[in-house]
C-alpha cells in the first residue's frame, strides 16, 4: 500500500479544463472519497490517477514512485468500474484470475490468491458462474474480488454502486467499508452521493467545476463547509442559508423583524471579513434549529414533511427565503402556524455572500 | 362466453404481410432449387423427354472415368480455394481490423481504400489482374526487377503449380475487405471499460487482443467462416473470367461452379448435360448445406452458451 500524491494534476479536453490544477495527498490506508455532482472532474481525477486517462500537466507520486507518464498496467492500481466491467466470455474464477494470469503468476499461487478473495468475499459458490448469470451485487463482488487479488498499492473505485438497487446498495457500502478496514488499503472512491460519502470516507474531497471545493473529514465539510457550495451540497436538505445584514454584532434578516445575535468568537472574524458591517449569508443545519417560544428568529410554516423518525418544517423566514427545521414527529404544526426558533450556537455558520466563502470562527483558547 | 371473447380472430394480417416475400422467395429460389434436385434423378431420352434413372447420375458423377477426375479434382481445388481464403483473407482481415479498431490516424481513409476492390466488377478484377501478372506485357515483371527481385518472377496465372494459388490470392485481396468491416464492426463494439479494466489488470496488448477482444467477436468470426465457406462453394465469375469455363492450365484451377457450368452448358469437344449439370448443382448443394448445419448446430449453440 502507498501514499497517492498528486501535484499540480490538470486535466484538459481541448479547450475544456476538466481539472483545474489541483494538490492532494492520500495517506497511506485512507479511504478518500471524491464527492461532487457530474462533470465536476472527479471521475476524470480518478481516471488519471489509474492512468486511463493522461495528466496535462502536473505529477502523481504512487508511494516514492513518479507514476506520471507509466501506463495504467505498470501503475499496480485496480480500478472497479461502475458497471463491473466483468470479461463477459469468461467464468467469475477466471475474471478474478486474469489479473495474476497476466502477470504469469503460477497455477497454484493463482488457485491460492483466488479462494482467499472468495472466501473473503463469500462468492466460492459462484465462481464457475459466468457474469452474466450474477445479480449486480455479485457482479460488483467479483469485480471488487479481481481488484483485491492483485493486492495492489491502491484501490480506485469509480462509483462502484451506482449501477445497483437502493437497499442492496447500503448491504454493499458496508461490505466495501469492511474490507477496507479488513485490508487496510489506501482507496479512492468517486461518488455523486454525499450520503455514500459521510457513511465511507475518512476523508471527504469535495469537487465542483474542476476544482477541490474541500477536503476534511465528514465531520469537518458538514458542520464546517468551507463555501457556500459545500454547504448545500453536503447534507439532505442541505444547509439553510439565509441571505442577511450584519452589523454590530447582530444579523438581521431584511424586511423582518428577525435577529440573531451573532455567539462568542464570531465578531472579530466577521468584523475582519467584512469590515465593520455588511451583507452575509446565515447558515444552520436542519438539527441546529431549537424550536422555542422566546425564539429570536420566527416563521411561517410553509410545509411540513414527515421523515420518520421526525419531520423536517419548511419555514418561510422572509418572501425569499424557506429553511428547513428538524423537529418532533408527533407535533403537528399546520400550515401557516407562526413559529419561533432559536439557532444552537455551537452549530450556527456564517458566510461572506462576496467570495462565498465560509467565515472561520475564533479558536477559543 | 370469456373464452370466446379471449379467443382472437385468424391473424390474416400476417399472412398478407408475408405474402411478397414468400411468393417470391418460392418463385426464385425455392422452386428453382427444389426443380434442380429433381433434375438429378433423370436423364433427356431420344425425343427429349425426361426419363428417371433414381441416382444413376450420381453414380455416373463418382465413377465415369470421364466424370469422376474432373469432379474430385473440382472438390479438391475448391476446398484448397476455401483454405486460401480461410487463411490468408480472414486472417488479413482480422488483422487489418484490429490495426482500424485501434483508432489509427486516417482510419476511415484505410477502410474505404481496403474495401474498394470489393465494390469493383469481378470483370474488371480478373481483367486488370491478367494484364498485371501477363508474362508478356505485364507490369509485375518489371515491377520486381525493380527491386532486384525479376528472378523471382513466373507467368503465377499459367503454371499448374501457381495459378489456383493466384486466383486464390487475387479472391482474397478483391474480397478482404467484406470480414474485415464485419471485424471491425465486432470489434468496436467491445464496450471501453472491458479494455480499460484489461489495461489496469496488467494485460499486454497481445493478451488483452487474444484472451478479451477475441473471444468476444467469436460470433463475427463464425458468421465470416460460413460467409467465406458458401462464397467459395458458389464462387464462379473470377475464374470463369480469368481462366474461362475451361479453367486451365490443365483444370489447375477447376472448382464446383466451374465444373458445373461446362457440364450443364457445354463447352468445346464436351456436350451440355442439363440432368448431370443438375447432379454437379446439387452437390454443390448438399455441401453448402453440410457447412451451414454444421455451423448452426455445432457452432452457433456453442456460442450462445458462451453469450449467456
Amino acid at each position: 500500500m502507498a501514499t497517492i500524491k498528486l501535484q499540480q494534476v490538470e486535466k484538459k479536453f481541448g479547450d475544456f479544463q476538466a481539472v483545474k490544477p489541483m494538490d492532494l495527498t492520500i495517506q497511506d490506508g485512507e479511504f478518500v472519497v471524491l464527492l461532487g455532482p457530474s462533470g465536476c472532474g472527479k471521475t476524470t481525477t480518478l481516471r488519471m490517477i489509474s492512468g486511463l486517462e493522461t495528466v496535462t500537466t502536473g505529477t502523481i507520486m504512487l508511494g516514492d514512485r513518479n507514476v506520471t507518464w507509466l501506463h495504467p498496467s505498470e501503475r499496480d492500481v485496480a480500478f472497479v468500474f461502475q458497471f463491473y466491467a466483468l470479461y463477459p466470455h469468461i467464468s467469475a474464477r477466471e475474471n478474478i484470475s486474469f489479473p495474476l494470469r497476466a502477470q504469469g503468476e503460477s497455477k497454484d499461487v493463482i488457485n491460492q490468491r483466488v479462494q482467499e478473495v472468495a472466501a473473503l468475499l463469500r462468492i466460492e459458490h459462484l465462481l464457475n458462474q459466468r457474469p452474466g448469470n450474477l445479480s449486480g451485487g455479485d457482479q460488483q463482488r467479483v469485480a471488487l474480488a479481481r481488484a483485491l487479488v492483485r493486492r495492489p498499492e491502491a484501490f480506485l473505485m469509480d462509483e462502484p454502486l451506482g449501477a445497483l438497487d437502493a437497499d442492496f446498495r447500503e448491504t454493499m457500502r458496508a461490505e466495501i467499508k469492511q474490507l477496507h478496514i479488513d485490508q487496510n488499503a489506501t482507496t479512492v472512491y468517486v461518488t455523486h452521493d454525499q450520503i455514500e460519502a459521510m457513511a465511507m470516507g475518512d476523508r471527504i474531497v469535495v469537487m465542483s467545476e474542476a476544482v477541490v471545493q474541500q477536503a476534511g473529514s465528514p465531520h469537518e465539510v458538514y458542520y464546517d463547509p468551507a463555501n457556500l457550495f459545500v454547504a448545500r451540497f453536503i447534507g439532505s436538505p442541505g444547509m439553510n442559508l439565509v441571505s442577511s445584514v450584519y452589523s454590530q454584532g447582530v444579523v438581521s434578516i431584511p424586511g423582518t423583524e428577525n435577529r440573531y445575535s451573532v455567539p462568542d468568537g464570531w465578531q472579530t472574524p466577521i468584523n475582519e471579513t467584512l469590515e465593520g458591517e455588511g451583507q452575509i449569508v446565515l447558515g444552520f443545519r436542519p438539527e441546529a434549529a431549537q424550536l422555542k417560544t422566546d425564539g429570536p428568529l420566527s416563521g411561517e410554516v410553509y410545509a411540513s414533511e414527515l421523515q420518520g423518525a421526525f419531520s423536517v418544517l419548511h419555514v418561510n423566514v422572509n418572501t425569499d427565503d424557506i429553511v428547513h427545521i428538524r423537529s418532533d414527529r408527533q407535533i403537528d404544526y399546520p400550515i401557516g402556524t407562526t413559529l419561533r426558533f432559536d439557532i444552537d450556537p455551537q452549530m450556527v455558520r456564517f458566510f461572506d455572500p462576496g467570495t462565498e466563502a465560509g467565515i472561520k470562527r475564533e479558536v477559543s483558547q | 362466453m370469456e373464452e370466446k371473447q379471449t379467443r382472437k380472430p385468424f391473424p390474416t394480417h400476417i399472412l398478407v404481410f408475408l405474402a411478397p416475400a414468400a411468393i417470391i422467395y418460392t418463385l426464385f429460389m425455392v422452386y428453382p432449387l427444389l426443380d434442380s434436385l429433381r433434375l438429378s434423378f433423370f436423364t433427356i431420352g431420344e425425343q427429349n423427354q425426361e426419363i428417371f434413372v433414381g441416382i444413376q447420375n450420381y453414380i455416373t458423377l463418382f465413377t465415369d472415368t470421364n466424370y469422376a477426375p474432373r469432379f474430385l479434382g473440382a472438390l479438391k481445388n475448391n476446398l484448397a480455394f476455401f483454405a486460401i481464403h480461410m487463411v490468408v483473407q480472414n486472417s488479413i482481415a482480422l488483422l487489418l481490423a484490429a490495426l482500424l479498431a485501434s483508432g489509427i490516424r486516417g482510419s476511415s481513409i484505410y477502410r474505404s481504400v481496403l474495401f474498394l476492390p470489393t465494390v469493383l466488377s469481378v470483370v474488371i478484377i480478373g481483367f486488370i489482374w491478367q494484364l498485371i501478372l501477363n508474362p508478356l506485357w505485364g507490369v509485375s515483371e518489371s515491377i520486381l526487377e525493380a527491386v532486384s527481385l525479376g528472378h523471382l518472377f513466373q507467368p503465377w496465372l499459367g503454371l499448374p503449380e501457381t495459378a489456383l494459388i493466384t486466383v486464390s490470392l487475387i479472391s482474397v485481396w478483391q474480397f478482404v475487405g467484406i470480414p474485415m468491416i464485419l471485424f471491425f464492426a465486432a470489434l468496436i463494439g467491445i464496450p471501453e471499460e472491458l479494455l480499460e479494466a484489461a489495461r489496469v489488470d496488467g494485460a499486454s496488448g497481445w493478451q488483452t487482443f487474444w484472451r478479451i477482444k477475441f473471444p468476444l467477436i467469436l460470433p463475427a468470426v463464425g458468421i465470416v467462416a460460413i460467409l467465406t465457406f458458401v462464397g467459395n462453394f458458389n464462387a464462379f465469375d473470377l475464374i470463369y473470367t480469368m481462366k474461362g469455363a475451361n479453367a486451365g492450365p490443365d483444370f489447375a484451377t477447376d472448382i464446383m461452379g466451374t465444373l458445373f457450368y461446362r457440364t450443364f452448358f457445354g463447352q468445346q469437344l464436351q456436350l451440355g448435360n442439363p440432368t448431370m449439370g443438375a447432379t454437379v448443382a446439387a452437390m454443390m448443394f448438399l455441401i453448402i448445406l453440410t457447412g451451414v448445419l454444421l455451423y448452426i448446430f455445432l457452432w452457433q449453440r456453442r456460442i450462445q452458451e458462451i453469450e449467456m
